[in-house]
């Protein structure tokens, strides 16, 4: 019950993308199709669910105040905290590279599916955003660290899918030429988030 | 009539004038009034003179009996919380005074919604020099049938300017919007001016003609706001919702007046009837669901059919969801669509304490989620379609 609660919140009530506009450039720039969309989304949610639980291990064993005591007393009072933006993102830069050569080496045909998609990831906001909201949220065990993960790409699966079967559907509107591309994306992003606010405030 | 016909035609602005407003204005009015007599050039294509206008006007046909009894309504639960009539003895006396309340308060709201939404769509016409389209004449009534009597004016003014440039013309006009029109204003007031429409409060309005005003307005809590704190004593018994003489938004509170509604959009075929059936089935289950697990949680505990009596779930489902605009457009993708929304809106009525009513952001989630369903029907029948031909 405590994992279902964490991913529905994670998923749906903070989503990364309608309510924290978290990963917007990739997600602006790779909806206008929802099969791109579906190799993106998983593409993060695939890197969400083995960077966030490395990251936990890192924060809890060698960032957090206090967690390096177990290399001995000296190091029992130190914080090495403000260190946990550059580590983060290190951690996320390697792994991607590191799940890029093996996908790569192991699955050809879904490496040729994410193309350059997997790289990407390593620049999108929401994968670090999720890193340090985990490090804000002090879970209690891996576990829970690894299905907040899966809940925020879950999260932001659904509404890079969402957005681009819209989009899809859209394509042949007279829309204002102002409007067109971008602008509607904003635009549509903002009305998505409008009703997603429905699910704000759940509590299971 | 054919008076009315030949002084229209006499007042034709030319078309490529000097006032593109007045000619779309022109034009608007015309073919309103008259079946216009259009013929293709070249080709043979049959028109159905019903058109989208006259589509349009036949769902505002089904929303009048909501409108009439939202009127009736509103007089009587202002003389009721004024105490001139004791509680069920109301339904005879002070008829004509009932009325005429009612008339004040809901028919401004039903002009500003018309005002400001048609004078937005006629602008929007002039400048791309296109006729005056026909949507908004639905999202025109439905609006003020699904506000609260006593909203200010310059509120609803902002919240359908908002709708229609943001939430419609944007995207090309009529028939190319994502989400309802009128769901947008009602999600837009809801969020812009919390504490005037959380949707816990009742919308009963006691205040007279100025300088007579006996209290300033009477606020308690609505049926479905107190039943979220706890108080399930207070939601009505299911033949009081079927009639319909409890507070509530104007069009919402008589499943009588809307089943009347939904009777004539049928029978003519313009709802589609598995929209409507889907969601009550999608809200009957999850309200079961929740009869099961109840436990002590008074409100799970209300009957799965009682649920979807309460608030605005008839009213949404009927009117709102079935919208074809915004719906989905395949037939399996209705049955998705349907029960996607009866499940949210009761799941987000009961289990959301911050919400008291669902309905609204249920069909507006639907309507997110309306162009993927559609294209995981399609892509799957064209998968399917593909292996018979690799295998035939």
């Amino acid at each position: 019950m405590e994992y279902l609660n964490i991913f529905i919140k994670s998923a749906f009530i903070d989503n990364m993308v309608f309510t924290f506009f978290f990963g917007m450039c990739s997600y602006l720039a790779v909806s206008k199709t929802v099969k791109t969309a579906v190799g993106l989304g998983s593409a993060v949610i695939f890197v969400l669910v083995v960077t966030t639980p490395i990251n936990y291990l890192l924060e809890t064993l060698v960032l957090q105040e206090g967690a390096l005591s177990w290399l001995g007393d000296e190091y029992a009072t130190m914080d090495l905290s403000f260190l946990s933006f550059i580590m983060f993102i290190a951690v996320i830069a390697s792994i991607v590279q590191l799940v890029e050569m093996l996908v790569e080496k192991f699955s050809p045909a879904l490496y040729g599916a994410l193309g350059i998609f997997l790289p990407l990831i390593a620049v999108n906001c929401a994968i670090l955003g999720a890193a340090l909201f985990m490090q804000q949220k002090q879970f209690a065990n891996i576990g829970q660290a690894t299905v907040y993960g899966l809940g925020s790409g879950f999260g932001w699966f659904i509404a890079i899918v969402l957005i681009a079967a819209i989009r899809e559907k859209i394509k042949y509107s007279h829309i204002p030429g102002p409007m067109r591309g971008v602008g509607m994306a904003f635009l549509l992003t903002g009305l998505m988030g409008l009703a997603f606010l429905g699910f704000l405030g759940f509590e299971l | 009539m054919k008076a009315l016909e030949e002084f229209m035609q006499k007042m034709k602005p030319k078309s490529d004038g000097k006032f593109p407003l007045a000619h779309a204005v022109w034009d608007g009015t015309y073919t309103f009034l008259f079946v216009p007599g259009h013929t293709n050039k070249n080709g043979v294509h049959i028109r159905d003179s019903v058109d989208l206008k006259r589509t349009m006007i036949i769902v505002v046909l089904a929303l009048i009996p909501c409108l009439l009894f939202g009127i009736y309504n509103v007089g009587h639960q202002h003389f009721l919380a004024l105490g001139d009539c004791v509680a069920g003895d109301c339904a005879t006396d002070l008829f004509m005074d009932k009325v005429l309340f009612g008339l004040m308060k809901v028919l401004p709201l039903v002009v500003i919604s018309y005002g400001v939404g048609l004078g937005i769509e006629f602008i929007f016409a002039a400048i791309n020099r296109h006729p005056i389209q026909e949507g908004f004449l639905v999202s025109g009534m439905l609006i003020p049938l699904i506000v609260p009597v006593d909203i200010p004016w310059a509120m609803l003014a902002v919240a359908v300017a908002f709708a229609v440039v943001l939430g419609k013309e944007v995207f090309g006009g009529t028939g190319m919007n994502v989400l309802n029109v009128a769901l947008v204003t009602r999600a837009f007031l809801f969020f812009a001016y919390p504490t005037k429409m959380s949707g816990d409060q009742v919308w009963t309005n006691t205040s007279l003609e100025e300088g007579q005003a006996l209290v300033d307005g009477y606020s308690g809590a609505t049926p479905l706001g107190k039943a979220v704190e706890g108080g399930v004593e207070a939601i009505p018994s299911i033949m009081e919702s079927v009639i319909g003489f409890i507070p509530g938004s104007i069009g919402e509170t008589s499943i009588i007046a809307i089943g009347l509604g939904a009777l004539l959009l049928l029978f003519t075929g313009i709802a589609s009837w598995r929209i409507i059936l889907s969601t009550f089935i999608g809200g009957y289950l999850m309200g079961f669901v929740f009869n099961q697990v109840a436990g002590d949680n008074l409100f799970m505990q209300v009957p799965a059919l009682h649920q979807l009596m309460l608030g605005g779930f008839a009213f949404g489902a009927i009117f709102m969801a079935t919208d074809p605009v915004t719906g989905t457009q395949t037939n399996a993708g209705k049955w998705v669509y349907g029960i996607l929304i009866g499940i949210l809106a009761i799941l987000i009525r009961v289990a959301n304490p911050a919400y008291p009513e669902g309905v609204m952001l249920a069909i507006l989630i639907g309507n997110v989620c309306a162009p993927l369903i559609d294209h995981v029907v399609i892509s799957s029948n064209i998968k399917k379609r593909l292996k018979r031909v690799k295998t035939a």
